[in-house]
């Protein structure tokens, strides 16, 4: 048996489960309001069919059949009623469905909205610490599961009625008739909640498992180069090997389970019928009921049997909504919103200065990735940002563009603190270029406008001063080309270079890049560092770099390692005063005279 | 080009003997399944056909018999047991059949994939791969357990009620089956539409859950461009297609649905019409009329479910052709037959004449004729797009020339075993792809038997021992997914000790480096030629730093060798890779 994940409770689960319908009807109540109703039409025209076939038997069947009465004048109204009963059915059938449909779907859509709309608020911290894959499911299936009791909801309520109304129809037959099918009815709804209660946990288990199993595939096929290179194919298969059979032995188990408790309900169905039929031949030859009755009372119990099977199935879609209707709340209730302030930007007015003041930042409480940072950014420099691997240059530029919020410690641009800025303000200011940009799934132009208003010239001319004009060009529609997961592939170069276009073009007071062409070959990047250099840019510029022609683009450098600004000088200044950062620098030259003179 | 992501044109049939043979305890004694469950079904005729015994016979207005229904009603209790027992026992078997079978067909098909070279080349179909061993998987099972039972149950149920119709009367079972019939052939008709409704759906779902993605994995670019309110925008119109577009089908779907109500109640009226008509001086009792109305509810509820089984059916069908098209594909590097051993020693590597392209593709590389001598340092530089990656892949054999020959120690590669090859010869592509787990779990990832002592030692001798000391668990660190705990620059060393620990013969660095910051990537190189003297080793290069240092460069340009030789020769001749040289050194030159 698959060990189950939590204990669930009948109790809890339809308490909880009615709880969350009802919040969702009252978000939406005339479908909820019609779908009922379509149910409870349904019911009654289960009902009412029987009660027509009884009629029939009793007033056309039998009489001319068994009796010999003549049938002229029966058959009409028989017909008729037999036809306007299913009439009304299959009108109850699609307003019941189609009203559950689209309260399901408009729920849907509702909490998807919220969950999009709260997340563009939230900070990039709270983002740091969450699986984007996740997230996107939450946004998906959990959304999907969270609202999937809606569509049954209705039926299931129609059928109770059913059930219920059933059970009485049997009691106006006959007492013990009644007195037989309410304890049946009563046996098989009790197995029913037991085989959703029972079952639930372990088909969570199963998808925990086929997460494993996706997991492997996911990450043996994006490592397939490394495994191949390290003759590793068998480890890998092992692996997968192993998570499979275990997944396979978890829905052989639980399968087996729902099996065995569906065969129990089929066979229950009829046993009741038989006990109904003995209890009703016994009350009929003690004239206490009709033969028809005894007909039709059966006749319903056998519409009963595929829709009360039903009764799990919805029960087992409450269960299985609970826990996914609390993973979207855990999103929704989020708290760690970005907090913006009333200030607005000032676009066009010139470059503009930066200052950091005595900033800290950790990425988590009890790390620190940048320690005390003190930065003094005089409007219109272009300032180069130099440090080893990992001393935090990529975190400051996101600090700079408040893409993070330092921990303690004030950024101001223009004396003005970026906090204090209103929601959709500092980006009219500020342009960020990082190294691994994302594009949009949309045309070459739309990434570089991100739907913003630019003549066809300001496209070009960003594109050219990127270095991208050129192969954007020779895409097969040019600037219309389609990009993005559908679209023409792109290498990463060029794909930094349509994300240095999308900033250029904006022409920010301030100008953030990180290592923004690093995949660039250095011919190209060497081209689009004299563009940028010529170009008469209204901006300050603050750049990530390693290699010394983009360094030595720069006015002036900031020379980090560990997280705290050693010195912030001129290149020449701190290839005299700074030793670390002229190793740094010089790496490759001195890399050259050395071998120059070995080889001598 | 050989696509693994369309779904392959072979026959339904056909794919499901192919998986069968593929997995045989999928199909493990199919017919005692078919004929416990046909058992099974029987007994949903009992009840109606035990009513009509007991209308006509038992309950007349004359009396009641009730020995006789007490007898008849025991033997069907008995009879209903032993078809709950039979449904159960097949019901069992089938879910471990199928389950465990369809888990051998995942195993077989990511063995498959995992050896073929379409992973590395076609990166961005991964998502499609993966979905190969799951997704289509899942469908294939949902269907054997739930709608393939159904089609069973529904079918053995539909004979079954056809057979005792014939038996009361076959006249009024004419009529039945004739409208039955007809009525099927109108829904099949209706499927198809439906099917290209559900068709529509499945576009506007993934084009909504493309845009949510965007949403959010693109997040940092919306808030750097303030464009949270346009990408909303975007949102809320891919939601309400979706939602506006899922409504629809269903709402026909269900009009469709409500149908068989209105056929089954004027196949009612018909029945009872026609059987009254007909009369008991042809046969047809009250009791034989009324188990006929019992009779044609049986009906109704497969005929109305074949849509969906229909609907499931195709689905789980082009999830299994998907499954075994993967499966029918030939090895794109194929296991020799009789392996020629590498020679012991250092080794070398010869390219006679070689060309590369990817099926349908243009030329990659061409016209390549290198030899690269035993124990020499060649670096192979280029621009991007320039071939020198092919070039690594083809040596390394991760893939097989189109024409020519490329042999390692004289040994044409095709010849030579996969184990003995990834044994000898070390490969470390520049992507630094990293495990979850700890590093020395990534260490010992391709050299299983590794001790601590050897991993420390690997480390020491690349003379990064500094930088393993400085993470806050040392070896025991974990990486994370995918081994995001670590920079980019990070994985890259991780990835070179990895290769490092298995003491190859002939190493293979491509781009290995060039994450890491310049200082470390020249100490990082010394250390490389300092313990690698005597063996061959082949980097290609993004830095030329390595190309100054090396015995001979290799000078790739549109997928073509254009030019050899030492760094220094090449700078005089001044070709191409003395522009490449001219740009690098006033690219480093710290002035």
């Amino acid at each position: 048996m698959a060990t189950p994940t939590a204990p669930v409770s009948a109790r809890a689960v339809v308490g909880q489960g009615l709880r969350l319908v009802g919040g969702f009807a009252r978000a939406r109540p005339a479908p909820f309001v019609l779908a009922v109703l379509g149910a409870t039409l349904f019911a009654g025209a289960i009902i009412a069919a029987s009660q027509v076939i009884g009629w029939v038997t009793d007033t056309v069947i039998v009489p001319v059949l068994t009796g010999g009465e003549p049938r002229e004048g029966k058959l009409l109204p028989a017909v008729l009623a037999i036809l306007g009963v299913a009439v009304w059915k299959a009108a109850a059938i699609v307003l019941r469905r189609n009203a559950a449909g689209y309260l399901q779907f408009k729920t849907q859509q509702d909490v998807r909205e919220r969950l999009i709309e709260h997340q563009l608020g939230l900070s990039l911290s709270w983002f740091g610490r969450q699986s984007m894959g996740d997230l996107l499911a939450i946004a998906d299936n959990d959304t999907r599961q969270a609202t999937g009791v809606l569509a049954p909801f209705p039926y299931a309520s129609g059928v109770s009625l059913l059930i219920v109304g059933t059970v009485v129809l049997m009691f106006f037959i006959d007492f013990w008739v009644g007195l037989v099918a309410l304890v049946g009815m009563a046996l098989v709804v009790f197995v029913e909640v037991r085989a959703a209660v029972t079952v639930y946990p372990a088909w969570e288990g199963i998808q925990k498992q086929m997460g494993k199993v996706t997991g492997v595939a996911h990450e043996s096929f994006d490592g397939a180069l490394t495994v191949k290179a390290l003759g590793r194919e068998e480890h890998e298969v092992a692996r997968l090997r192993t998570e499979s059979e275990d997944l396979a032995r978890r829905i052989a188990e639980t399968n087996s389970l729902w099996e065995t408790y569906r065969v129990i309900i089929t066979t229950l169905m009829p046993a009741i019928s038989l006990a109904v039929l003995v209890v009703g031949a016994v009350r009929v030859d003690a004239g206490a009921a009709s033969a028809g009755d005894v007909v039709s009372g059966l006749y319903l119990l056998g519409l009963l049997a595929f829709p009360v099977q039903l009764i799990a199935f919805v029960l087992f879609d409450m269960a299985a909504s609970l826990p996914a209707h609390r993973r979207v709340q855990t999103v929704l209730e989020v708290d760690e919103v970005v907090e913006y302030g009333t200030e607005k930007a000032a676009p066009g007015s010139g470059p503009a200065p930066v200052a950091g003041d005595r900033v800290s930042f950790g990425y988590e409480p009890d790390t620190v990735v940048l320690d005390d940072v003190v930065l003094d950014i005089p409007a219109g420099r272009t300032v180069a940002v130099v440090g080893p691997t990992g001393s935090g240059k990529s975190t400051l530029t996101m600090l700079l563009a408040r893409l993070w919020d330092p921990g303690s410690g004030r950024i101001r641009i223009d004396g003005r603190d970026l906090r204090s800025f209103a929601r959709y303000e500092l980006p009219r200011e500020i342009a960020f270029v990082s190294q691994n940009s994302f594009l949009f799934d949309d045309t070459v132009a739309g990434n570089i406008t991100l739907g913003g208003d630019y003549r066809e010239e300001a496209i070009v001319e960003a594109a050219i001063m990127a270095g991208a004009h050129e192969f954007i060009t020779e895409l097969p529609n040019g600037y219309d080309t389609r990009i993005g997961e559908r679209g023409a592939a792109l290498s990463g170069g060029q794909r930094q270079r349509i994300a240095l276009a999308r900033a250029l073009i904006r022409r920010p007071r301030v100008l953030i890049l990180d290592d923004a062409t690093s995949a660039v070959d250095p011919s190209v990047e060497a081209q689009i560092l004299r563009r940028l250099k010529s170009a008469d840019l209204p901006s300050t510029v603050i750049l990530v770099a390693y290699r010394p022609s983009s360094i030595r683009l720069a006015d002036e450098v900031v020379y980090i390692e560990d997280g705290r600004v050693v010195a912030q000088s001129s290149h020449e200044e701190l290839m005299q005063t700074q030793p670390g950062y002229a190793r740094l620098v010089r790496a490759y030259e001195e890399d050259a005279a050395e071998r120059a003179r070995s080889a001598r | 080009m050989s696509d693994a992501t369309s779904t392959p044109r072979i026959s339904t049939v056909a794919g499901i003997r192919r998986a069968l043979k593929e997995a045989p305890r999928l199909g493990h004694r199919l017919w005692l399944i078919v004929v416990l469950n046909g058992f099974g079904t029987l007994v949903h005729v009992l009840v109606p056909v035990l009513i009509q015994q007991t209308v006509d016979r038992d309950l007349t207005e004359a009396g009641v018999d009730v020995t006789s229904v007490l007898v008849k009603v025991a033997v069907a209790a008995v009879v209903l047991v032993l078809g709950a027992v039979a449904s159960r026992q097949a019901m069992v078997r089938l879910a471990h059949q199928a389950a465990h079978g369809l888990s051998d067909l995942r195993i077989k098909v990511f063995d498959k994939l995992i050896r073929s070279s379409m992973l590395h080349v076609q990166s961005e179909r991964r998502g499609a791969l993966v979905s190969r061993v799951t997704s289509d998987i899942t469908t294939v099972q949902e269907f054997t357990e739930w709608g393939g039972v159904v089609f069973i149950v529904n079918s053995a149920q539909v004979l079954i009620a056809i057979a005792a119709m014939v038996l009361y009367e076959w006249r009024l079972a004419l009529l039945v089956v004739g409208a039955v019939v007809v009525y099927a052939f109108v829904l099949i008709w209706f499927q198809r539409i439906l099917q290209r409704n559900y068709d529509r759906v499945r576009r506007v779902v993934a084009d909504s859950l493309a845009v949510m993605g965007e949403a959010v994995t693109g997040l940092p670019e919306v808030r750097a461009f303030g464009i949270e309110e346009k990408t909303m925008e975007r949102v809320r119109n891919a939601l309400e297609r979706r939602s506006r577009t899922e409504f629809r089908t269903a709402a026909f779907g269900n009009a469709l649905f409500s149908t068989a109500e209105v056929f089954a109640a004027g196949l009612t009226a018909a029945v009872v019409v026609v059987g009254i008509l007909l009369g008991p001086s042809e046969g047809v009792t009250a009791g034989v009329l009324i188990a006929f109305l019992f009779l044609v509810n049986l009906l109704i509820e497969p005929v109305q479910s074949l849509v969906e089984i229909l609907d499931f059916a195709q689905n789980a069908g082009a999830g299994l052709r998907r499954v075994v098209g993967v499966l029918d594909r030939a090895d794109e590097i194929r296991e020799p037959a009789d392996p020629v051993p590498l020679p012991s020693g250092v080794l070398g590597v010869e390219f006679e004449n070689v060309r590369f392209a990817y099926p349908g593709g243009p030329d990659v590389l061409s016209d390549v004729d290198v030899e690269i001598r035993p124990g020499s340092r060649v670096a192979v530089v280029g621009e991007t797009g320039s071939g020198k990656t092919t070039f690594a892949k083809l040596l390394v054999r991760m893939l097989d020339p189109v024409e020519g020959t490329v042999r390692i120690g004289g040994v044409d590669l095709r010849r030579v075993a996969r184990a003995d090859l990834r044994r000898r010869v070390a490969f470390v592509p520049q992507e630094g792809f990293l495990f979850e787990g700890t590093i020395a779990d990534n260490v010992r990832y391709g050299s299983p038997q590794a001790t601590e002592r050897e991993i420390r030692t690997a480390f020491i001798e690349l003379g990064l021992d500094g930088w393993l000391q400085s993470l806050p668990a040392e070896m025991a660190t974990e990486v994370g997914e995918r081994g995001g705990n670590l920079s980019a620059g990070e994985r890259q060393l991780v990835a070179l000790v990895r290769a490092w620990i298995s003491a190859p013969d002939l190493l293979v660095l491509d781009e290995a480096t060039s994450a890491v910051d310049p200082a470390l990537d020249v100490q990082l190189r010394r250390a490389i030629d300092r313990l690698t003297a005597g063996r061959t080793s082949v980097t290609i290069a993004h830095r030329l730093a390595t190309a100054e240092a090396a015995d001979e460069v290799l000078v790739f340009d549109a997928g073509r060798l254009v030019e050899r030789g030492p760094h220094a020769e090449l700078v005089q001749r001044g070709g191409v890779y003395a522009a490449l040289y001219a740009d690098w050194v006033t690219g480093t030159l710290a002035g």
